[in-house]
């Protein structure tokens, strides 16, 4: 045992400086996306709501609902409509109510444009 | 894996002149043979003393339905399917000859409604007892629920029933223990898995196999490559389509970095079941290192997301891996030879848990639990394909059974899947994928998780949309073992210790 002390002692480290300090791995995780409005019709909208495998996407009206407590951060969406959606690099999700993680997002791209 | 083509041999011959009225047919990359129902025992009479081990067994369709048996004919290279319609409600019953069937035999009960003619008593083993007549299921209901498994609360002298789950520690799965004791010594041990399904057969029915692939990551989220890359061989079979050699390599530079982590997850879990906590702080050090590497050459920690049907969906960042792939493992052999040479951790793990040989032989065990035992069973050594042709894993084997011998396997295993890593990247892994046809078509997949091996059967429509998918994880066979290992002799401080050597999964096999 006296050895486990010191090897303890000698490798305890933790693991991470994060928050004090920003994390070197977050940079490489995958994040939710972040949707372009002007880039949002109705057509891109509802393919993105189709490739969505969680069901985090749905489209009432000319508003693209995102519910980023539902996303996986799978990537789908970006690769379906590279345009629309873009990495967000946000991996710090802190909420204090769940309707806060619900997200409005207006199509404000002109059908044709 | 993919493609191990149709081929003769001498089992698949024999089973031919040992049945009647047996025709002959290729399913994607295996060869299938279809029987009369009647001839159901035969073959299996034959398949089990020609030395073939029952990998899975399950249904499809409804009216008939059309049961699989999934043999592996380890010494011959390839998988072998017997299947045979059942018209009625019942069908041969099989477990009696292979003991490796009774868990299926009460998952076809539960889902299709259908079982075997020797009245055995079913358990509930998948579905939970609400599940009613609307509940998701792949055929009919039952016409008697199956049994719950209790024992008595007091079993004959002074044994009892000690309930234990289903919610256990934080961050451990759900899972229900009925422990029969006297005391200490554990007399019987019985399970309730079904906490966790949620439907995942069920679900992919109607879907294309690049839709389904998100879910069947999922089966357990700890062998997100493994499996995933058993569903995608099996898609690839039934179509007909070879993935690119240079992301063959990819997978399998994915799936040796999914061993790595989940050797050091067990080796701190067992740690912590020891009660030797600097150890598994330090096994966690480097389990951590291990996820940190995986972001780094695959943006997941978990490595969701590399695999698809038909290829891969990212290439490795090599220099990543470069740079870090020996440090982790060495921060991993450290903590690993420390524990070797500590004899209050070595005490708790030896002749605990023993699985025989002839039970893991006889229950169907793969992966470290059915190598710890003597049994040189290993899909990339038995069944090779693509990369693990050119590149040949060195199995490790040891005989005792115990918890040290699985120990024992697992760094082994872990030093040999470095040097696999380094032996791909030097060949060439890279991103790739080919197009998927919409067509109709059947396939069998595998691959060697760290668990062990994993099956998946696909059947797809003229769409290409599944009709039927059947995941079977290794987590599926082997905690059928569990309770024997858990019955040898063992006390109650035994059990986790048990449970971390086996590092199953209740996602996997609740599905």
């Amino acid at each position: 045992m006296a050895l486990w002390f010191l090897r303890g002692l000698r490798r305890g480290v933790v693991t991470t400086g994060y928050p004090a300090r920003s994390d070197d791995s977050a940079a490489r995780l995958p994040t939710p996306p972040a949707f372009r409005p002007a880039a949002l019709d109705r057509s891109t909208a509802d393919r993105l709501v189709a490739v969505c495998p969680s069901l985090a996407l749905r489209r009432e009206a000319d508003v693209l609902v995102f519910d980023v407590g539902a996303c996986t951060a799978c990537g789908r969406c970006q690769d379906a409509v590279p345009g629309a959606a873009a990495p967000s690099g946000e991996f710090e999700l802190a909420a204090t109510s769940r309707a806060h993680l619900v997200k409005r997002i207006p199509l404000l791209r002109e059908a044709g444009t | 894996m993919t493609a191990v083509r149709p081929g003769a041999s001498g089992t698949l011959a024999g089973l031919l002149g040992a049945v009647s009225g047996a025709s002959l047919s290729g399913i994607g990359n295996a060869v299938a043979v279809r029987l009369p129902a009647a001839e159901l025992e035969r073959a299996a009479h034959h398949l089990t003393g020609a030395g073939a081990r029952l990998a899975d067994l399950f249904a499809a369709g409804q009216d008939p339905v059309d049961l699989h048996l999934i043999w592996a004919l380890d010494g011959e290279d390839h998988y072998l399917i017997t299947q045979a319609e059942v018209t009625g409600d019942q069908y041969p019953p099989l477990s009696d000859i292979a003991p490796a069937a009774f868990a299926e035999e009460c998952e076809i009960y539960e889902q299709f409604g259908i079982r075997p003619a020797s009245g055995k008593p079913l358990n509930r083993v998948m579905l939970p007892p609400h599940a009613g007549p609307d509940f998701p299921r792949l055929g009919r209901q039952p016409p008697v629920p199956p049994a719950d498994l209790h024992a008595p609360h007091t079993v004959g002298g002074h044994a009892f029933e000690f309930p234990f789950g289903p919610v256990r520690q934080v961050g451990v799965e759900s899972l229900y223990y009925g422990l029969v004791t006297s005391g200490e010594e554990i007399v019987d041990l019985y399970m309730f898995t079904w906490h966790k399904h949620r439907g995942l057969e069920w679900r992919l029915r109607g879907r294309t196999p690049r839709e389904a692939s998100f879910h069947v990551e999922r089966t357990e989220g700890l062998s997100a490559v493994g499996v995933g890359w058993a569903f995608a061989a099996a898609v690839e079979a039934a179509l007909d389509v070879t993935a690119p050699a240079q992301a063959q390599r990819t997978r399998a530079v994915a799936l040796e970095l999914e061993r790595l982590y989940n050797h050091a997850a067990a080796t701190a879990a067992l740690c912590q079941a020891t009660g030797l906590s600097i150890g598994q702080a330090a096994a966690e050090i480097a389990l951590e290192r291990l996820l940190r590497l995986n972001a780094a050459v695959f943006g997941h920690r978990y490595l969701f997301g590399v695999v698809q049907p038909g290829g891969v969906r990212r290439a490795p960042d090599a220099d990543a891996v470069r740079g870090g792939l020996h440090g982790a493992h060495g921060e991993l052999r450290r903590a690993a030879d420390a524990l070797a040479s500590t004899n209050s951790f070595l005490d708790r793990l030896e002749a605990a848990g023993i699985v025989t040989g002839e039970q893991a032989r006889r229950l169907g065990l793969v992966g470290p639990v059915a190598r710890a035992s003597g049994q040189r069973i290993d899909s990339r050594a038995d069944h090779p394909a693509p990369p693990y042709v050119e590149h040949r894993p060195a199995v490790a084997t040891r005989d005792r059974g115990d918890v040290l011998a699985r120990f024992q396997v697992m760094h082994e295993e872990a030093a040999e899947s470095v040097r696999l890593i380094d032996d791909l990247l030097e060949a060439g892994a890279g991103d790739g994928t080919q197009e998927l046809p919409a067509a109709a078509g059947s396939g069998l997949g595998w691959a060697e998780t760290p668990r062990g091996e994993a099956l998946v059967f696909v059947g797809l429509d003229q769409d290409g949309r599944i009709t039927r998918a059947r995941l079977r994880p290794a987590s599926v066979r082997n905690w059928r073992g569990f309770d024997d290992a858990c019955r040898s002799q063992n006390v109650f401080t035994d059990v986790p210790i048990i449970e971390a050597s086996f590092w199953l999964t209740v996602a996997g096999t609740a599905r």
